[in-house]
């Protein structure tokens, strides 16, 4: 049980920016830094380190722990699936903290797609145009590459066609749930001092007039591509209440993995629009100990404005099919039952894999969010296919 | 390409559509896999399937990802679910992008694309 027995001590990020001049190694020493500065700990006693995978993290913790002079890590671990990893990498830190392998546990995540190829682009790093495209070495992707089906933009407006289908929406039913989602995160960014899309408003007429990129995916429906990284620390709950007087406690954090259920699986076994598996949404909240109802601030994983729509669906805040009406009825906005995206999402603020999600549901149980929801006391934050983390004040 | 899809892409190339099948209780997996998911039989072969099939989701790409594919926008990518079960992501051919929808009967047609790799797309059935 981690329920309250481990604590986000410090956050720390960068700027964000299309093309930044610091390497990704250089963007993770500053971010881990500044965490540590928040958090008020030494960065010579972290001794536990926590972060996605290869390709997508390129900065390993070897090379963080030779830049930074930390003395020895006990605990270190990676977890896979590129933004599915958001509940990993805390579950695994307040696993690690929990069971005594570490006491100062650092999770982070730096992007360069400025220098290291932008996620968007399929054909990133490659050398000639000849080789690997007709038929790929890896399994699943030689199924799909050849028919030019290659990135995250083009799986997900497959899927959003599919909600679009079974649920009975209209093009213009889809085209004003996707647009609401897109405006009010990019209203949510344009008061939030540290988002990349702070001045530039969107209003409708550019939203519908935008090029559709993968149909019914305009370019607004698109996450951003961006350099930047995040990192926070987490410590026992006594080393947090030590440490601040406002420590975010972890009351969950959940990964899940089923046969057809695999994260950015082209191939999903019965019906593709169910792939959070039911029982680890309750696990989620079960082991917080807590309901829907008590979550005040969600920030929900959006490479994709279709990811909030599914996700409100996902963690059970609209039932299955209804969230794109939840949304124009309801809304995702400040005045809303249940703010989302209060950063401006990926949409928005800047793409980091999730992680600034995390941050931004730390600062609303802080006090301190730019677009600060009253009185947030528990914050969700999620990905699409079930990796998860209900944190707490 | 691996030892377990090479069959798929062998047949591909003679102009016929297989899907792996369980030889102990015959279920039908695609993309192939090194066990029966159902049975764990490890003797598995394969079917050829009717390529007949309804696509099940589709989507017009507008913005090539890839330059490979940027002189073939727009295109229609989707997934078909074979008459037999099975999805298979492919392209839809023989029609406007624009006239593709959730549920058309299509069929499967073979595009060689190098002088190696020939690829089920599928087009509308009559």
């Amino acid at each position: 049980m981690i329920r309250r027995a481990v604590a986000i001590a410090g956050i720390g990020q960068t700027g964000y920016a299309k093309a930044l001049e610091p390497t990704a190694w250089e963007l993770a020493v500053e971010a881990v830094l500044a965490a540590c500065a928040d958090a008020g700990v030494d960065v010579a006693d972290v001794d536990g380190m926590c972060r996605f995978t290869a390709p997508f993290e390129t900065v390993s913790e070897a090379m963080l722990v030779r830049a930074l002079g930390i003395r020895e890590l006990s605990f270190f671990a990676q977890a896979p699936h590129g933004g599915e990893a958001l509940g990993a990498v805390v579950a695994h830190a307040a696993a690690a903290v929990s069971a005594g392998l570490a006491n100062v546990v650092v999770v982070y995540r730096a992007l360069s797609q400025s220098k290291g190829g932008r996620f968007g682009r399929a054909d990133r790093g490659a050398a000639d145009r000849s080789a690997d495209i007709v038929v790929p070495e890896q399994d699943n992707l030689s199924f799909a590459w050849p028919y030019g089906l290659m990135s995250p933009g083009q799986l997900f407006a497959l899927w959003t066609r599919r909600y679009a289908a079974v649920h009975g929406l209209t093009d213009e039913d889809l085209t004003r749930t996707l647009g609401t989602i897109a405006i009010t995160q990019r209203q949510y960014a344009n008061t939030n001092p540290a988002a990349m899309m702070r001045d530039r408003k969107l209003d409708w007429d550019t939203y519908r007039g935008a090029r559709m990129i993968s149909e019914p995916l305009r370019l607004f429906d698109l996450c951003l591509e961006n350099d930047g990284a995040c990192a926070f620390v987490i410590t026992s709950a006594a080393t947090a209440r030590a440490l601040r007087a406002d420590p975010v406690y972890v009351l969950s954090a959940t990964q899940t993995l089923s046969p057809y259920r695999e994260p950015m699986g082209i191939y999903t076994g019965g019906e593709m629009l169910e792939l959070f598996p039911p029982a680890a949404a309750d696990r989620l909240f079960g082991q917080a100990g807590v309901t829907r109802q008590d979550i005040d601030v969600a920030e929900l994983y959006d490479a994709t404005s279709y990811m909030t729509l599914r996700s409100l669906e996902s963690y059970g805040f609209a039932a299955g099919g209804a969230g794109w009406r939840y949304v124009l009825e309801q809304g995702t906005g400040p005045d809303s039952p249940l703010p989302v995206n209060t950063h401006g999402g990926h949409l928005s603020e800047a793409y980091l894999h999730g992680m600034n999600g995390i941050l931004e549901a730390v600062r609303q149980l802080r006090g301190t969010a730019a677009n600060q929801v009253s009185d947030a006391e528990i914050a969700l934050v999620g990905a699409p296919a079930g990796s998860a983390t209900i944190l707490a004040r | 390409m691996t030892e377990l899809t090479a069959p798929y892409w062998q047949a591909a190339s003679e102009g016929r559509l297989v899907i792996q099948e369980c030889q102990s209780c015959g279920r039908l997996t695609h993309p192939p896999l090194p066990a029966c998911p159902r049975c764990h039989g490890r003797d598995l072969g394969w079917r050829e399937v009717s390529g007949t099939g309804t696509v099940y989701t589709y989507t017009v790409v507008r913005h090539p990802t890839h330059f490979a594919f940027a002189d073939q926008i727009p295109y229609a990518i989707a997934l078909v679910e074979l008459t037999e079960g099975p999805w298979l992501t492919t392209g839809i051919t023989g029609c406007d992008p624009t006239e593709v929808h959730a549920g058309m009967p299509v069929r499967a047609t073979f595009r060689q694309v190098t002088d190696t790799v020939t690829l089920p797309y599928f087009e509308p059935a009559p």
